[in-house]
């Protein structure tokens, strides 16, 4: 009853029209960064934060809150339209999303996308305001241990995102790790592979990294595309979106068939946002990964199908709700958008921390009145813009193209004010367009890159801590439940799936034969 | 027609030029270089203080963060900037000095910069939690001899000061690399560790963290009563955060700024935000601070030689 009460002064003290106009805008110009290509929540809050210094502190945060919500579904627009993720998180989304868009039903990707992003923002947000206060005892528990085995873990998914090849995606997941150890060792401060320059000390920057090989490979492989097809005849152009107007709209119940898919990758995104480090990337793709994995339709995924749309939106957008749990709770962001508006909340004096659900608790529940204020403005927001983004379709490519790469440059740049950075971005443009024209997945990559940095400091704090005694792992209950589940996922994705589709090749092939 | 367009378009920025040089500085908008990562403290603080040196200077001041390698990339930018004041840097100063000491590549020296005031200061301390079976330095002391011990360590200058001072007391304390106050805070107040360095952000946990020593030579503002390292061995960190340029900046140049710092000291938007971070003010005039940058260094060189 006490949350109940808290709630209600909550919104007693956010429900006002500048408040709401605050959050609207802040909605507005997330999703215009999440859209552009390259820009994403984290430059739009970034560059944002200044201004809010001027804000009443409710004001400041809800104004952030609307930019990080707005940004985090924005990503999933131009993924769905032209195939170049505006962020990485929206990656999973173009899988199914684009293909839809090509079949002429661009605006039903993006409603579904939109809906999905609300929903599990919403379940992520009510999880956030019950869990918040209880938090801080369970998350303490979690130390190197525990998170080394966790992140192990998630290297297995590897083995369920590689696609067609298990080899190609550990050769990709391999070198992104390798990429992830380059720079100052975090123990000793030695240099590796940094080639002498002291802009590779504190590693590969990951924004061009993964702008480079997710968005701008993709605009040159496109790019190259239509350089390699100008002498042929156009294809012919999209029909008129009137003429699907049918196909376009969404059933309630069509949305709501999959509500298993919604739940577990809100669930899915909820866990992983609570952990802190792990990131709203991670969750996009283990969302999709499970809904595949859950689905009997898991083989048409990739196609267009609109399951797959859900589950990445729902798992990437769960997670902006519930990383405000570690930073509320333990004032320890849980990526770097949480970072920034640990910074936006010291400007207030607001300290994020253990004491901060004491000493400012009226405060925290009208941000919590917020947030589920800036879900509702989000879903009408996002609703009436599909109407506009959806006329990015229209504008020629070799129009958006250049402006893509154009701004995926600007959105390097930005953040550190870095040419070495610009750099970098078209380096990884390079790196990521050879491994898509040869197969192997920039995904896996991808990961490989996020978890590695982690993985080893983990693992190497495990080894200190236990003056190198492993032992640990095997009788400490959380690390030994998620090493059993590790090797569970090698046994059923690396063996027993693959053994199974081997068969079954085989017979069909038998079949074909003896039909013949 | 285009001709008579480009003839006026040399005049103007002829013109420019030499109102430019003749007019007031400044007559564009200053770049404050924050060489750390957006969020932290270094960087909260340049936010404010850029707007208060904004109003002094009658200018704008943008804050851009180049951030990496423990500030040496932030400040070898700043090192190869034109000394002309649109150009500075908000940083601290024992990072300043520590990394062209003890990294063989960074790209400039101290003479390549030029300090114009200091600023304020960090309130970096060895910490531990109250449930510890220790409560000050030489309990932690008298029970690492007897017990294994696991500290973290922030890297850099932490990881040096803490093996010096354990070699001094013959003690074994098994460093845990951290990256930062967001990762050993939580492994702090979880048990992961038994005590820990914080450059300050144990201010933000009240009485759920006890210091145990301070790494300031003189003390800290909130525990002035624990000990401080400079009094047991002789080694301290220079926790000052400072205003600098690029060498060769003109005298005059130089005098505004510093002016234009002194004045923000009293702004109430920075004073507001210092407070609400607990990290006091402190600044320090020119007229002292190559004194102060002579002795910090000769104290970081004597840190290193000890620590060799």
């Amino acid at each position: 009853m006490d949350i109940l009460n808290s709630m209600l002064g909550g919104f007693e003290a956010a429900f006002t029209l500048t408040n709401l106009a605050y959050i609207c805008v802040g909605i507005v110009l997330g999703i215009i960064f999440g859209v552009l290509p390259g820009l994403g929540s984290v430059t739009a809050l970034a560059m944002l934060i200044p201004i809010t210094f001027y804000f009443t502190p409710l004001a400041a945060i809800a104004f952030l809150v609307g930019i990080n919500k707005g940004g985090t579904s924005g990503g999933a627009i131009p993924a769905i339209l032209i195939n170049a993720p505006g962020t990485p998180e929206a990656a999973a989304t173009a899988l199914d999303g684009y293909p839809l868009a090509r079949q002429g039903r661009p605006e039903k990707a993006m409603k579904t996308a939109l809906y999905s992003s609300v929903f599990g923002d919403t379940f992520s947000d009510i999880v956030l305001i019950l869990l918040a206060a209880p938090f801080a005892a369970i998350a303490l528990t979690f130390g190197p241990n525990e998170l080394t085995t966790i992140i192990l873990f998630s290297f297995t998914m590897i083995a369920a995102l590689a696609g067609r090849s298990l080899v190609k995606g550990l050769i990709a997941a391999a070198l992104g790790l390798f990429l992830s150890t380059w720079g100052l060792d975090p123990v000793d401060s030695t240099e590796r592979m940094t080639f002498g320059t002291i802009y590779l000390y504190d590693g590969i920057p990951l924004l061009p990294f993964a702008i480079g090989t997710l968005a701008l490979s993709s605009v040159l492989s496109q790019l190259y595309d239509m350089r390699r097809d100008r002498g042929k005849p156009p294809p012919p152009p999209l029909p008129p979106a009137s003429q699907f107007r049918v196909e376009n709209r969404i059933a309630p119940r069509e949305f709501w068939g999959n509500w298993k898919t919604l739940i577990r990758s809100a669930c899915i995104g909820t866990g992983v946002g609570i952990l802190p480090g792990l990131g709203v990337t991670l969750a996009a793709f283990l969302g999709y990964g499970a809904a595949r994995r859950a689905s009997p339709r898991g083989d048409n995924f990739g196609k267009g199908e609109l399951e797959g749309i859900q589950a990445t939106e729902a798992a990437n957008s769960a997670v902006v709700g519930s990383n405000l749990i570690p930073t509320i709770a333990l004032g320890i962001p849980g990526n770097v958008a949480a970072a920034l508006l640990i910074g936006a909340f010291m400007i207030h004096g607001v300290v994020p921390g253990p004491l901060m659900m004491v000493n400012h608790a009226e405060l925290i529940y009208s941000i919590f009145a917020s947030m589920l204020m800036a879900n509702l403005a989000h879903l009408i927001i996002g609703r009436v813009g599909i109407r506009i983004w959806v006329q990015f379709v229209k504008i020629p490519k070799h129009i958006v193209l250049p402006t893509v790469v154009l701004l995926c440059v600007v959105g390097v740049y930005i953040p550190t004010n870095s040419m070495f950075d610009v750099g970098m971005l078209f380096l990884f443009a390079g790196v990521g367009y050879l491994m898509r024209k040869s197969g192997f997945s920039i995904v896996c990559l991808v990961i490989g890159f996020l978890l590695g940095e982690n993985f080893e400091i983990y693992l190497r704090q495990t080894v200190l801590i236990n003056k190198a005694d492993l032992t640990v792992l095997l009788t400490n209950p959380i690390s030994l439940a998620f090493l059993l589940l590790t090797l569970f996922f090698i046994w059923h994705f690396g063996i027993r799936v693959p053994l199974r589709q081997k068969r079954e090749r085989a017979a069909a092939r038998e079949a074909d034969a003896s039909s013949d | 027609m285009l001709k008579r367009i480009a003839l006026a378009a040399a005049a103007a920025t002829a013109f420019a030029g030499i109102a430019g040089s003749a007019g007031a500085y400044p007559d564009k908008p200053i770049t404050l270089i924050v060489p750390y990562k957006a969020g932290g403290t270094t960087h909260t603080k340049s936010m404010v203080l850029s707007k208060a040196l904004g109003k002094e200077l009658g200018g704008t001041v943008v804050v851009k963060t180049r951030p990496g390698a423990g500030s040496a990339v932030g400040v070898t930018f700043l090192s190869k900037a034109k000394p002309d004041g649109y150009t500075i840097a908000y940083t601290d100063l024992g990072n300043l000095i520590w990394n062209p000491m003890t990294k063989k590549d960074v790209a400039y020296t101290v003479d390549h910069v030029r300090l114009i005031a200091g600023i304020s200061e960090y309130q970096s301390a060895l910490i531990t939690t109250p449930d510890k079976p220790f409560k000050t330095l030489d309990e932690l002391l008298a029970y690492s001899k007897t017990n294994p011990v696991n500290v973290a360590d922030m890297g850099g200058m932490s990881k040096v000061f803490l093996n010096y001072i354990a070699a001094k007391e013959n003690v074994k304390w098994t460093a845990i690399p951290t990256r930062g106050g967001g990762e050993m805070v939580p492994f702090l107040l979880g048990g992961k560790i038994d005590f820990a360095f914080s450059g300050g952000i144990h201010q933000k946990h009240g009485d759920k963290m006890i210091v145990l020593a301070s790494f300031l030579a003189n003390g800290l503002a909130k525990d002035p009563d624990a000990p401080t390292t400079q009094e047991r061995y002789g080694i301290a960190m220079p926790g000052n955060s400072v205003l600098a340029a690029p060498a060769g900046l003109p005298d005059e140049i130089a005098m505004k700024l510093e002016a234009a710092a002194k004045a923000a000291m009293d702004d109430p938007d920075f004073t507001q935000v210092l407070k609400n971070i607990q990290f006091p003010k402190r600044f320090i005039p020119s007229s002292e601070i190559a004194e102060f940058t002579a002795e910090v260094t000769k104290k970081l060189q004597e840190v290193v030689e000890a620590t060799k």
